[in-house]
C-alpha cells in the first residue's frame, strides 16, 4: 500500500471509532496500534509504554494542572459580581451601554482564566441577569457572551495554548505573549460591532442607569483591584523571568487562592472541590495527550508525515491557499471536536507541512487557537454554546444563531492576522528577542 | 462490592489531588530557594513524577465521572436499544485497549525493577518507583472499564452517563475546557 492509501485507512477507522463513542484519547492510542503493529516492523508494546509516560511524565505539561485549577479557584470567588459592579458605571455613555461588560468581563476574566468554558460561564452568571433585569437585548446579550467567552483561550494564560506549545514543541511563554495583540483586536471588533449595532437599533438599547458622580465611578472601580491585581502579578512573573511559565503558573494558584481568601470564599470546601475539578479536568487532557503521542510516534515510524507534506506540496498550493484549505479544514472538524483533540490529532500531521511552507509555529498556534474559538460556537458541537443552554434553557442552535454576526468578527480577526502577521510576532519578539 | 470499587476510584483521585497539590508546593518552594540561593536541581524531575502520577492515578475516578471526552454527536440521538449496543461496543473496545495499556505497564515496569534501571537526573532513585504511578492507575483504569461493561451488560445505564447529565443538570461547565 502506498503511505498517502495507509494515511487513509487509518483516518476511516479512527473516524468510525469517535462516531462510535470510543473515548478520543483511546481511539487516538488505538489508531497508532493498529498503525504501528501492521505497517512498521516495530512492536508496538513498548513504545505504548514509552509515549504514555514519557508524555505525562513532563515537567512542562506541569503547567496544565495549575492554570486548570487556577480558574477552578477563581470560579468559585465573587470575582464576575465585583468586575460587573467596577466595570458598568462608565460604559454608561457608550453606544451599547452594558452590553460591553460581556465583552470587557470576558477579555479580563480571560487574562486569569485559561478556559473558554470556564470563563463564559463565570462571566454570564452575573452579566446575563443583570442586562436581562435592566431590559437589554437576549439575542445580542446571548451571542455576545458565546463569543466573547472564547476569548479565555486566547488570552494567556491558556490551556489551549500549553496543549498547542507540548504538541509543536514551541515555548509556552512566547505563544502566551503573542496572544495578546489578537486578543485585544477580537476585543475591539466584537466592542465596534455593538456600537454599530446599537447605533443602528436604538430602541434596543434600555436607558442608562442613573448618573454617578467621577468619584462614585472610581469608588467603584475599587472592584476591579483584586483581579487587575492578579493579572499584573502573573504577566510581572513571567517578563520578569523570576519564573519560567511552568513556575509561573503556580504563583497564579497563590494569587487565586489569596484572592479567595481576601473575599472569604476560600472554603475547605470550596479548596477540595477546585482541586478535585483540576485534577480531572487535566488527567481527561492528559490522556488525550498520552493517546496522541503514542499516535504521534507511529506516525514517525511510517513517514505518512512526511508523505502527506510532500503529496500536499504537489498541488503546489500558494501558502495562502494552504492556510485557507486549513482553515476551512479546521472549522469543520471543530462543529464535531473540541479544541484539544482538534490540535492533538492533527498536530503530527499537520505542524510540518506549515513548517515547510514557511510559516511561523508561533503563529499559527495562534491561528489555530482563533480556529478552535470558532469551533467553541458553532453547531452541533460547541462547549459555550452548551454552556448558554445550560445557563438559559434556550436551544444550542438558537444560541449559535445569535452569535452569527460575533462569528463574522473571529473570522475578519483571523483575516487580520494571516495578512498581518506581524500582529501576533511583535510582542514575543520585542519583549524576548527574535526567535532563532 | 459496588461500595468498595467506588472507594478505590475515589482514593486514588485523592491521591492525584494530592500529587497536583505537591507540584504546586514543589513550584512555590523551588522559586523561593532559589532567591535564597540554595540549590534547587532536581526539582524538575520531582515535578515530572508528580505530574504523571497526578494524571494516571486519576483516570479511573475521572472515566467514572464522565470527563473523559467522547463524540456524542451518534450518540445522543439514538434511541434507547441502540444506544445500549454502542455503549457495549465501546466499553469493549476500551476493554481491549486498557487491558493492553495495564498489562504493558506492569511487564516494562517489572523489567525495570528486575534490571535496577535507575533515573538519570539529578535525583537517582530506582525508576519503578515513580512509574508504578502508571501501572496502578492502568490497572485501575481497567478495573473501571470492565466495571462498567459489566454494569451495562446487565442493563443497566454507565455511570459516566449518569454522572455527567446530573452535573449539567447543575450548571456545572467547568469540566468542559
Amino acid at each position: 500500500m502506498e503511505l498517502v492509501e495507509i494515511a487513509g485507512l487509518l483516518l476511516l477507522i479512527m473516524m468510525l471509532l469517535l462516531a462510535g463513542g470510543v473515548w478520543i484519547g483511546m481511539t487516538l492510542a488505538i489508531v497508532g496500534w493498529i498503525g504501528m503493529a501492521f505497517f512498521t516492523g516495530t512492536p508496538p508494546g513498548k513504545n505504548l509504554f514509552t509515549a504514555f509516560w514519557g508524555s505525562n511524565a513532563s515537567w512542562a505539561l506541569a503547567a496544565l494542572p495549575m492554570f486548570v485549577w487556577m480558574g477552578e479557584i477563581l470560579f468559585r470567588t465573587k470575582l464576575s459580581e465585583e468586575m460587573f459592579e467596577g466595570l458598568s458605571p462608565w460604559l454608561n455613555k457608550v453606544p451599547g451601554r452594558l452590553m460591553h461588560t460581556t465583552i470587557l468581563g470576558c477579555g479580563i476574566f480571560g487574562s486569569v482564566s485559561g478556559s473558554s468554558a470556564a470563563t463564559c460561564a463565570t462571566i454570564s452568571k452575573v452579566a446575563l441577569p443583570e442586562l436581562m433585569k435592566r431590559g437589554y437585548d437576549e439575542k445580542m446579550a446571548l451571542g455576545a457572551l458565546a463569543t466573547a467567552g472564547t476569548l479565555g483561550i486566547l488570552i494567556p494564560p491558556s490551556i489551549t495554548m500549553v496543549v498547542y506549545a507540548v504538541a509543536a514543541d514551541a515555548s509556552i511563554i512566547r505563544i502566551f505573549l503573542a496572544g495578546f495583540i489578537p486578543g485585544f483586536i477580537l476585543m475591539a471588533l466584537f466592542s465596534g460591532y455593538i456600537m454599530w449595532w446599537a447605533w443602528r437599533h436604538p430602541e434596543l438599547t434600555p436607558r442608562p442607569d442613573p448618573p454617578t458622580t467621577f468619584m462614585q465611578k472610581v469608588k467603584a472601580s475599587g472592584n476591579l483591584i483584586p483581579c487587575t491585581l492578579l493579572i499584573l502579578f502573573i504577566v510581572w512573573v513571567l517578563v520578569a523571568g523570576w519564573a519560567t511559565a511552568t513556575e509561573c503558573a503556580a504563583y497564579g494558584v497563590l494569587g487565586s487562592l489569596a484572592i479567595a481568601w481576601w473575599s472569604g470564599s476560600l472554603t475547605w470546601r470550596n479548596f477540595l472541590d477546585s482541586l478535585m475539578g483540576a485534577t480531572r479536568v487535566s488527567c481527561m487532557i492528559m490522556f488525550i495527550l498520552a493517546g496522541a503521542s503514542f499516535l504521534s510516534m507511529t506516525m514517525a515510524f511510517t513517514g505518512i508525515p512526511r508523505a502527506l507534506a510532500e503529496w500536499v506540496a504537489s498541488f503546489a498550493l500558494s501558502p495562502m491557499a494552504l492556510i485557507g484549505v486549513l482553515a476551512v479544514l479546521y472549522i469543520i472538524l471543530g462543529t464535531a471536536l473540541d479544541g484539544i483533540s482538534m490540535i492533538v490529532l492533527t498536530a503530527a500531521v499537520v505542524l510540518p507541512m506549515i513548517q515547510k511552507a514557511g510559516f511561523d509555529l508561533i503563529w499559527f498556534g495562534i491561528f489555530i487557537v482563533l480556529l478552535v474559538e470558532i469551533a467553541e460556537v458553532t453547531p452541533p458541537v460547541g462547549f459555550n454554546l452548551f454552556v448558554l443552554q445550560n445557563m438559559t434553557g434556550k436551544d444550542s442552535n438558537y444560541i449559535a444563531k445569535c452569535a452569527l454576526p460575533f462569528f463574522g468578527c473571529l473570522v475578519v480577526g483571523i483575516a487580520i492576522i494571516t495578512v498581518f502577521p506581524i500582529t501576533v510576532t511583535w510582542l514575543p519578539d520585542y519583549l524576548m528577542g527574535k526567535s532563532k | 462490592m459496588r461500595k468498595s470499587l467506588d472507594f478505590l476510584y475515589d482514593a486514588a483521585g485523592y491521591l492525584a489531588a494530592f500529587f497536583i497539590f505537591a507540584i504546586f508546593a514543589v513550584m512555590i518552594g523551588s522559586t523561593a530557594m532559589r532567591e535564597f540561593g540554595l540549590r534547587t536541581g532536581g526539582t524538575d524531575d520531582l515535578v515530572a513524577w508528580f505530574c504523571a502520577a497526578g494524571s494516571f492515578l486519576a483516570m479511573a475516578h475521572t472515566f467514572r465521572r464522565g470527563d473523559f471526552v467522547r463524540v456524542g454527536l451518534l450518540l445522543e440521538h439514538l434511541g434507547e436499544r441502540a444506544r445500549h449496543r454502542f455503549e457495549m461496543l465501546s466499553l469493549s473496545v476500551a476493554a481491549v485497549f486498557v487491558g493492553f495499556l495495564a498489562f504493558w505497564a506492569g511487564r516494562f515496569v517489572l523489567d525495570s525493577w528486575k534490571f535496577n534501571d535507575m533515573a538519570n537526573g539529578l535525583i537517582v532513585i530506582p525508576l519503578w518507583i515513580p512509574q508504578m504511578s502508571f501501572v496502578v492507575g492502568a490497572f485501575l483504569l481497567f478495573v473501571a472499564v470492565l466495571d462498567e461493561l459489566v454494569t451495562v451488560a446487565r442493563g443497566g445505564r454507565p455511570g459516566y452517563v449518569i454522572a455527567t447529565e446530573e452535573r449539567h443538570a447543575r450548571g456545572d461547565f467547568n469540566e468542559d475546557v
